[in-house]
């Protein structure tokens, strides 16, 4: 079976390419265009891991973080922060929020984020 | 002096006893050799909203009776310290710049004199700048990114496999795109530093392991441009120091990339360690291009980039060293250089053994 990934991104760009790549790596993408439609499709069906950009229409990022990890359930899905905020301060607050990974995107490569992924689904 | 004469008549306002001082635009405090207030012009009055004759012959912590003085006592003490060009909040959007002269005489302090110069507007537009700089590279982030993602893509050949020449292409692309990236992370260094809030959170470090790291991570470069790299470990233990260090990194990764950089292959660099009980000191020694010497001035300064370097590689922000000098004294430390052009050139940095720093923005900042 292949592994589930939620993509919660609203750059539908972005998102084609991400999606695109991870369908090549043999994952199953289910995209979330903002942050509550994610946490909706979170709670309705088995995701393995998400992929969560911070700057979301609805909710943000870190708000669909404080969700998930206030949820006994939920908070065991492994969460990677894609984002364009770079500040150590945001990156300190998703990591300690109980991100798995932060990765800013102009500095990762999709080929980057799906290595980051077989690292952390591994586990 | 002429302050003097004031203070015979302070009690009269008269024509006749307005003295220079009256018509200064910067505040100007003088305290005598008991610290006790001689003079306070009218600046003074204005920017701390009180009477002369309320402050005159009171001593500086008698000063705190008025809410409006207490940030400018605390920061000088009972002892009125030294200081130069300082920034001091002295209520919400009011900041002064503080400078604070000791007069001797025959080795005796007689007297001190406190000059404030209001700075708000400078440090409003500086903020400013600072936070469209901030925005503005947020905003390129994204599309820079998705250019990025796009090329990448391409060349993986995810959508399809590309002739030769089309992938040469695409990789000059993804190449000059990579460039933007770095500029945009350096202004978003730059407007950190410059916003006073760059040093987060400091931990006791190991020098040589953060060394070491950058050297391994920078091993394919130096490698592909066959250039030899010796890391000289201090022969004595160094002290452990209280570091930010993802800041630290950036600051000898900067210095360390110009020396990869501007060495031609075939040619060495050495970083060493060593230190005492103060302070570490690091070298980093390269037998590369050089510094023009009537260029040396300006090597600290933003956007600085050699003649020499800017002929042989159009890259480069001009922003590493910049970066490099302003972490390394937010961490009180030093940091020059010796060049000579053709034979190479070695940066030096001090760190001194501390358990916590001060204030970032000090001095003659901007």
């Amino acid at each position: 079976m292949p592994k589930k990934i939620l993509v919660i991104e609203d750059d539908k760009f972005l998102m084609k390419i991400i999606n695109k790549k991870l369908s090549s790596e043999n994952y199953d993408v289910i995209e979330a265009l903002d942050g509550k439609q994610g946490l909706d499709i979170v709670k309705n069906q088995k995701i393995d891991l998400i992929l969560l950009d911070l700057i979301l229409p609805e909710m943000d990022g870190f708000e669909v973080l404080a969700n998930l990890k206030s949820d006994p359930e939920l908070s065991r899905i492994p969460v990677i922060v894609i984002s364009n905020l770079g500040e150590a301060s945001q990156i300190e607050k998703a990591l300690k929020m109980g991100a798995d990974d932060y990765l800013i995107k102009a500095h990762f490569t999709p080929a980057e984020i799906v290595e980051r992924i077989e690292k952390i689904l591994k586990k | 002096m002429f302050w003097k004469k004031k203070k015979q008549n302070n009690v009269n306002h008269n024509i006749g006893d307005l003295t220079i001082t009256d018509y200064l635009i910067d505040g100007l405090l003088i305290f005598d050799r008991d610290n006790k207030v001689v003079l306070a012009n009218p600046r003074v009055e204005k920017f701390f909203e009180v009477r002369q004759e309320d402050i005159l012959d009171k001593s500086i912590l008698h000063l705190t009776r008025f809410r409006s003085f207490k940030p400018l006592v605390t920061f000088l003490g009972g002892g009125i310290k030294e200081c130069y060009r300082q920034d001091l909040e002295i209520r919400e959007n009011f900041i002064l710049q503080v400078t604070s002269v000791s007069v001797m005489s025959e080795g005796e302090k007689i007297s001190t004199l406190v000059i404030l110069h209001d700075v708000t507007r400078e440090r409003l537009s500086d903020k400013m700048k600072s936070e469209f700089v901030t925005l503005a590279a947020h905003q390129l982030r994204t599309p820079t990114s998705a250019v990025k993602w796009s090329l990448q893509s391409l060349m993986s050949g995810d959508i399809g496999d590309l002739n030769t020449e089309q992938k040469k292409a695409i990789e000059t692309a993804y190449i000059t795109n990579d460039r933007v990236i770095s500029l945009v992370r350096d202004l978003l260094d730059l407007a950190q530093i410059e916003e006073g809030k760059y040093i987060s959170k400091t931990e006791l470090t190991d020098m040589e392991e953060i060394i070491q790291s950058i050297i391994e991570e920078n091993k394919n470069i130096s490698d592909n441009r066959r250039l030899r790299v010796e890391f000289k470990r201090s022969q004595t233990p160094l002290p452990k120091l209280m570091l930010d260090k993802e800041k630290i990194k950036i600051a000898i990764g900067n210095i360390f990339d110009n020396a990869l950089r501007y060495t031609l292959a075939g040619g060495k660099i050495t970083i060493a360690c060593f230190g005492s009980k103060k302070q570490v000191q690091v070298e980093i020694k390269d037998t590369g291009l050089g510094i023009p010497f009537n260029e040396q001035e300006r090597v600290f300064t933003k956007f600085f980039r050699a003649e020499n370097i800017r002929r042989m590689d159009t890259e480069g922000t001009g922003l590493g060293l910049y970066i490099a000098k302003n972490i390394i004294e937010a961490h009180e430390g030093r940091i020059w250089f010796d060049s000579e052009e053709n034979k190479g050139t070695t940066f030096y940095f001090t760190i001194p053994v501390k358990e916590k720093f001060g204030q970032f923005l000090r001095g003659d900042f901007y």
